[in-house]
């Protein structure tokens, strides 16, 4: 007798969709979390809890990871893999470990795949170095999923048709846009200008109160910030609560999983884990569902060893961690000064709160002289971060890189946080799997509980770079077309921890793919796997809309499997 | 110099490493993120009911040091507008804060101290304006001075311009110079980040 049908282990856009198909058909769930359970009344505007310290995300001395960046001169000209501790360098790969995991905190910037991303190597064909795969399924499987995501979880926006737009099985969202910045309508005139088609992007967050959640209320504080009215549709605010509410979901809070723990046939038997007083349970459940985000999901199947898997849980074809992806890209900036303007015009362009909501699709797929038929990518445009802190602290050095102080750090703070609002710009493009980007064990460093901390090697693929410029050179065309001033930017191949996805790739082939096209490990049939791991090639968008959509489909995958409800 | 190279070549490498957290120009090491996303999280820090007094060192040096970094010249609010030595005296009470830099910040007041008396027979905070600002130009072309402006820099900008909540930007002071506007809702002294 198992204590629950299904154990899910993580509470992010992966976990949460599962719990709450699952209680809702009668199941009984369990969801651990290793983070602890927030709710709208812990989220304030704060941003040392927000980006300073350590509150939504491990202290890196207590759980940290092991960055392999290529980036040290081997003595002949070249270089070489240099691992790197995070608690050495500071750079905190963590996104959010907490009931709702980094949906908690996300932006909320929500796009489809396009058939296309579902067949990348069929479509383009194959690039040197690039372990590109279509999927095993179709755009045409997920769809009703993207739509029920627009639902369950609420998505706010028109659908635009464009030239790459995707097919919708409804006319429109669910729910109408978030309020407007003055400056989106500045940049419809720019790319109007330019023949650019500007697209209002869809948001997942409510514009009014409805499901028990408060609408937007508009602080302009929005991205890395917990949401105070949980109209941001993370998984905690949008799903969990629901599922909690049929009363056959239980979460555990500050629960760790150590390892999952197989049988002598393979078949998973038990799910250990510490809890906050440091006891180690076992659980047991028909199914399992891991949902840990990319990284810390191979990790724990790899720390998962049994007499059938010596090599961690699915993982005798040595392909687990492999073939990990961020997203490809760059950012950028430009100013628009505040002097000459009226008081009201300078009013208006300081507004604080309403969303830009505009991005650009238009080169999504590409077919030019430089590139031939290629795929493109994603432009976002959104205000600068609201954070003060830390664009103050740019101000401390001087030009010629030399610590500035007193009267001229005063001066220049003030003139340059004073002077102007700045509209950025984003790219989304694929980041390609390659043999130099995956995950394995460290065999040194360990988390506080004794286990081998998550390995990650950080290569990236250099045509990567070559579409992300491409993508930027566009985007800086409508920043000088609005005219911006001191227009910058940069595309480069370091990885934005918070878009990470791969490292179990799905495919109908078991020697080259971690899961099946259901998402449950070719070798565990009491498997599964719904976060990010899955996607063989990542899209040129951001991913949580895909994950959510994906966990919602397996949900009904893994409903098959466990039979009818009595 | 010998002093200053004394104070360099004290420093362990691990100790340099901690505080490239907080000096270093290098941006990936803030985090690089997509969708909007900030920076990431610096080491954790409690902060207790802050005891403002300047009558010991370290603080009497810091004190003047700081109305340096951040000076009373009509632009804005001072170091001691914002409650700067208070807030950091508050951020070095936790038992949290790390060892390491505690220490790093009361050794760099005693490494100036001892330069001062070096080059000018007097402690730091006897000396004329031009005479310290001159020992602060000094400390910061070696490698360790600059670090330790820096982070004391570090410590002035939360106090400038963090949540009134935590005893520095009294009344957003510093959020109001820099006609910030700050979201809402606000942290409650319960919901300060250390008590979530």
């Amino acid at each position: 007798m198992n204590d629950y049908d299904a154990c899910i282990v993580g509470s992010g856009a992966g976990g949460g969709p599962v719990a709450l198909s699952l209680s809702q058909a009668g199941y009984n769930v369990l969801v651990l979390e290793k983070g602890p359970w927030f709710t709208e009344s812990d989220y304030f505007k704060d941003e040392m809890a927000c980006c300073r310290k350590s509150v939504y995300t491990p202290k890196l001395k207590d759980e940290q990871h092991v960055l392999e960046d290529y980036d040290e001169p081997d003595g002949k000209g070249g270089y070489k893999w240099k691992a790197t501790p995070t608690s050495e360098s500071g750079r905190d790969f963590w996104n959010g470990n907490c009931v709702g995991g980094s949906s908690s905190f996300m932006s909320g910037f929500f796009y489809r795949l396009k058939p296309d991303d579902f067949r990348l190597l069929s479509a383009f064909g194959p690039i040197k170095e690039a372990n590109i795969q279509d999927w095993p399924i179709s755009y045409e499987e997920l769809e009703p999923y993207y739509t029920l995501v627009e639902t369950e979880v609420g998505v706010s926006g028109h659908a635009t048709r464009h030239r790459f737009s995707e097919p919708r099985s409804s006319k429109d969202f669910p729910f109408p846009p978030t309020i407007e910045h003055p400056v989106s309508a500045r940049i419809d005139h720019a790319c109007e200008q330019l023949g650019y088609h500007s697209l209002q992007i869809p948001r997942a967050i409510l514009p009014y109160s409805i499901k028990g959640r408060q609408g937007c209320s508009y602080s302009g504080f929005c991205g890395s910030y917990g949401c105070a009215t949980g109209a941001k549709g993370g998984s905690r605010a949008a799903l969990l609560n629901r599922a909690v509410e049929t009363r056959r979901c239980t979460i555990v809070a500050h629960a760790k999983v150590n390892r999952l723990i197989t049988n002598n046939q393979g078949k998973l038997v038990f799910v250990e884990y510490v809890d906050q007083l440091g006891k180690v349970n076992k659980v047991s459940a028909k199914i399992y569902v891991l949902a840990c985000q990319a990284i810390e999901t191979s990790r724990l199947l790899l720390l998962s060893k049994g007499i059938k898997f010596p090599n961690g849980l699915a993982n005798n074809s040595g392909q687990v961690g492999k073939n990990l992806v961020f997203s490809a890209g760059g950012s950028g900036q430009g100013d628009f000064n505040y002097a000459g303007l009226s008081r009201a015009e300078k009013q208006k362009l300081k507004l604080r709160g309403p969303f830009i909501n505009r991005g650009l699709q238009d080169w999504y797929f590409i077919n030019n002289k430089q590139f031939g038929r290629a795929k493109g990518g994603t432009i976002d445009f959104l205000l600068r971060h609201p954070n003060i802190i830390s664009r103050a602290e740019e101000y401390k050095w001087g030009n010629d890189d030399k610590l500035v102080w007193g009267s001229t750090l005063k001066k220049n703070l003030h003139e340059g946080m004073t002077a102007a609002q700045t509209l950025n710009y984003e790219v989304f493009c694929d980041w390609l799997p390659t043999d130099d980007c995956f995950v394995s064990l460290d065999t040194n460093v360990k988390d506080k509980w004794g286990m081998p901390v998550a390995k990650v090697r950080l290569g990236y693929h250099d045509h990567d770079l070559k579409i992300g410029k491409f993508l930027s050179e566009k985007a800086r065309k409508v920043l000088a077309q609005m005219g911006a001033e001191n227009i910058s930017g940069s595309v480069s191949g370091s990885p934005p921890q918070n878009l990470v996805a791969g490292g179990c790739r799905f495919g109908n082939d078991p020697a080259t793919s971690v899961l099946d096209k259901d998402c449950r490990a070719h070798e565990v049939e009491n498997l599964f796997v719904t976060d990010g791991s899955f996607m063989p090639t990542g899209g040129s968008v951001p991913y949580t809309w895909t994950i959510y959509a994906n966990a919602f489909r397996v949900a009904d995958k893994i409903k098959q499997q466990l039979g009818s409800k009595a | 110099m010998s002093k200053l190279d004394a104070w360099n070549d004290s420093l362990s490498e691990d100790l340099l490493k901690h505080l490239q957290k907080k000096i270093s120009r290098r941006k990936f090491l803030a985090g690089m993120l997509m969708t909007g996303a900030a920076a990431s999280a610096m080491p954790s820090l409690v902060l207790s009911a802050p005891k403002y007094s300047t009558q010991k060192e370290p603080w009497t040096t810091i004190l003047i040091v700081e109305d340096h970094l951040f000076p009373a010249d009509g632009n804005g609010p001072s170091a001691r507008d914002i409650n700067s030595i208070a807030y950091l005296q508050a951020v070095m009470s936790l038992d949290d804060m790390d060892k390491e830099e505690y220490k790093f910040i009361h050794q760099g007041v005693g490494w100036l101290n001892d330069l001062a008396k070096e080059t000018h027979h007097h402690a730091f905070v006897a000396l004329q304006y031009q005479q310290r600002e001159q020992l602060l130009h000094k400390i910061a072309t070696t490698q360790a001075g600059e670090n330790w402006l820096s982070v004391l820099l570090f410590y002035i900008f939360e106090a400038l311009l963090a949540d009134p909540v935590y005893g520095g930007n009294p009344d957003g002071i510093g959020w109001r110079w820099l006609e910030h506007q700050p979201g809402f809702p606000r942290p409650s002294e319960s919901k300060r980040y250390y008590k979530l």
